[in-house]
């Protein structure tokens, strides 16, 4: 018997670089009941967010505010460890707006990953030099000692380093 | 013209109705450095995950293939107030952060699919909204009965170990009764800090204020110097503040703290100024001391945390560079979560530390020293 969706969503988030003193990140949404984007610009080095804008043009029950004003409160923080809830503090929880609230960390997320891409293609082809690299990695940023199942313990990345006291 | 995208991620969640009583999400989560794919079976009844399914199709390291078997651990979780918070202490930890964003985009589907299903078949989706706005009030409920805090008096009954020869204490702690994120009990804090010859710590719960009475208490009761404190989240990042009575709930911008401390006569040191920062390399960033520097964090706090046992030793290290380029003086705390982590770094007064009056009198005059107390003295002391 065929299924057919109920629900279906897409989520995209780009990021680019216009010059060598800001990054632009860009969430687009686009699911059944809505349509959105969330666009920021962000100065190095401090990865401090200087412009931000979110526009809805589609959804079932328009939000109350206009989102550009809400979003804007998110102006001046950096994108870093802690940052949600900052957002959260910061923009409220108000449901019209919790889907542009994530959408603005998912922007924060993608220039995060914009850079662990250039350390990612570092890394060695080989497995095993591959592994060494990453234990030379963990021993240096301690913090990533049981971050997730590839550097806790039963991984042979962390293997024979000590836990972080 | 255009630039280049340096990076790209696109995320797809489809919601189909299995049963009556069953929705299967497909998600996959696709960018330039992961590929990853999920199939999450929901109840209808009270949105709970019923089964987990989930494959790599592209990863980063040799040892990504381990976060598919704790994946389960998602099984049973109810989709309602307070999952985002299960799955990342649970999921993105012990499995992967991406598959926990994706467990969390399915989750969100299902819910959206449950709400459009509700108008169309009322009876079963009616029964499951209730459970969950029962659970969401529920929480709701208990956070307006939160403790609310009064006024604060200061220490006024000084109790110090150290009649000379200086004062040594851990500026940043937390305990479980005032931070949700530590498991430190404040007596087994305490006595372990006592043990190790500690000569005081400072409880810096987050935005949470200890009641005057309640650290008098503790000082008797353990003939220990324990002082107040508090780590206020600000727009710019967490604050330790010293002397400000005034409880602060939520995040409050940098501007207005220093308001409530100037008024006060409170000290405020940035915590952790570049924690996460140098995981990339500096080079990346393109962060100078010089850049760094001028961060606008910096001209609004009085000394800066150069000494946390939470960040790497290069972050300290770049810490204590800025401070020492901008002038300002250094501190050192454990940022203890963790009974075993009080004291690991420390900060050191020549003088005697009877109240937090003399505390904060010594850090505005920057008489504290920060020291990595007991980060390299092995496991026993």
């Amino acid at each position: 018997m065929p299924r057919v969706t109920c629900f279906s969503r897409n989520r995209c988030t780009s990021v680019e670089q216009p010059d060598d003193e800001s990054i632009r990140s860009i969430c687009r949404l686009q699911d059944t009941l809505m349509e959105a984007v969330v666009e920021i610009v962000v100065k190095l080095p401090d990865l401090e967010i200087t412009g931000i804008k979110g526009e809805i043009s589609r959804f079932g029950q328009m939000p109350l505010s206009e989102p550009t004003s809400v979003l804007e409160k998110a102006i001046g923080v950096r994108i870093g460890p802690g940052m949600q809830k900052i957002f959260e503090g910061l923009l409220g929880v108000e449901t019209e707006f919790k889907q542009l609230t994530f959408m603005l960390e998912e922007c924060c997320h993608g220039v995060i990953l914009s850079f662990t891409k250039g350390t990612v293609q570092q890394f060695p082809e080989d497995e095993k030099d591959a592994i060494r690299f990453l234990a030379d990695d963990v021993k240096k940023h301690i913090r990533l000692y049981n971050r997730c199942a590839a550097f806790a313990p039963g991984s042979r990345i962390v293997e024979g380093i000590e836990p972080p006291r | 013209m255009r630039s280049m995208l340096s990076y790209m991620r696109n995320k797809l969640m489809s919601v189909a109705r299995e049963d009556e009583n069953t929705l299967s999400v497909y998600g996959v989560l696709d960018d330039d450095l992961y590929g990853l794919w999920m199939d999450v079976r929901v109840g209808l009844a009270e949105l709970t995950i019923i089964s987990v399914e989930a494959g790599w199709n592209r990863w980063t390291t040799p040892e990504c293939r381990l976060a598919i078997e704790p994946l389960q651990e998602a099984v049973g979780m109810r989709i309602e107030a307070g999952l985002r918070q299960k799955v990342q202490m649970t999921i993105s930890r012990k499995a992967c952060r991406h598959f926990a964003n994706l467990l969390l985009e399915c989750c969100h589907a299902a819910k959206e699919a449950a709400e459009g299903i509700k108008s169309r078949d009322q009876e079963t989706v009616r029964a499951a909204r209730a459970a969950s706005r029962d659970g969401n009030e529920a929480l709701l409920r208990a956070g307006d009965q939160a403790e609310s805090v009064g006024e604060r008096k200061r220490q006024e009954d000084p109790i110090s170990r150290t009649a000379s020869g200086g004062t040594m204490i851990d500026l940043h702690v937390h305990t479980s009764k005032g931070s949700s994120c530590s498991s430190a009990d404040v007596d087994a804090l305490i006595e372990e800090a006592k043990r190790i010859g500690l000569d005081g710590i400072a409880l810096t719960d987050h935005n949470h204020v200890w009641q005057p009475e309640a650290l008098e208490e503790l000082r008797h009761r353990h003939g220990f110097l324990i002082l107040g404190g508090n780590e206020v989240t600000t727009d710019q990042g967490d604050i330790l503040v010293f002397g400000l009575d005034k409880d602060i709930r939520g995040i409050i911008r940098l501007e207005k703290l220093k308001e409530e401390a100037g008024q006060a006569g409170a000290i405020m040191i940035a915590a952790h100024p570049f924690r996460g920062f140098l995981v990339f390399d500096t080079a990346q960033l393109g962060l100078t001391l010089e850049k760094a520097s001028g961060r606008r964090l910096f001209k609004w706090v009085d000394a800066i945390e150069v000494m946390n046992s939470k960040v790497t030793k290069e972050e300290n290290d770049f810490a204590a560079r800025v401070a020492e380029e901008l002038g300002m003086p250094g501190t050192g705390g454990s940022d203890a979560h963790d009974v075993k982590e009080v004291g690991l770094y420390a900060t050191f007064f020549p003088g005697a530390i009877h109240n937090e009056k003399e505390l904060v009198e010594a850090l505005r005059y920057g008489e504290g020293v920060p020291v990595a107390f007991r980060k390299n003295r092995g496991p026993l002391l």
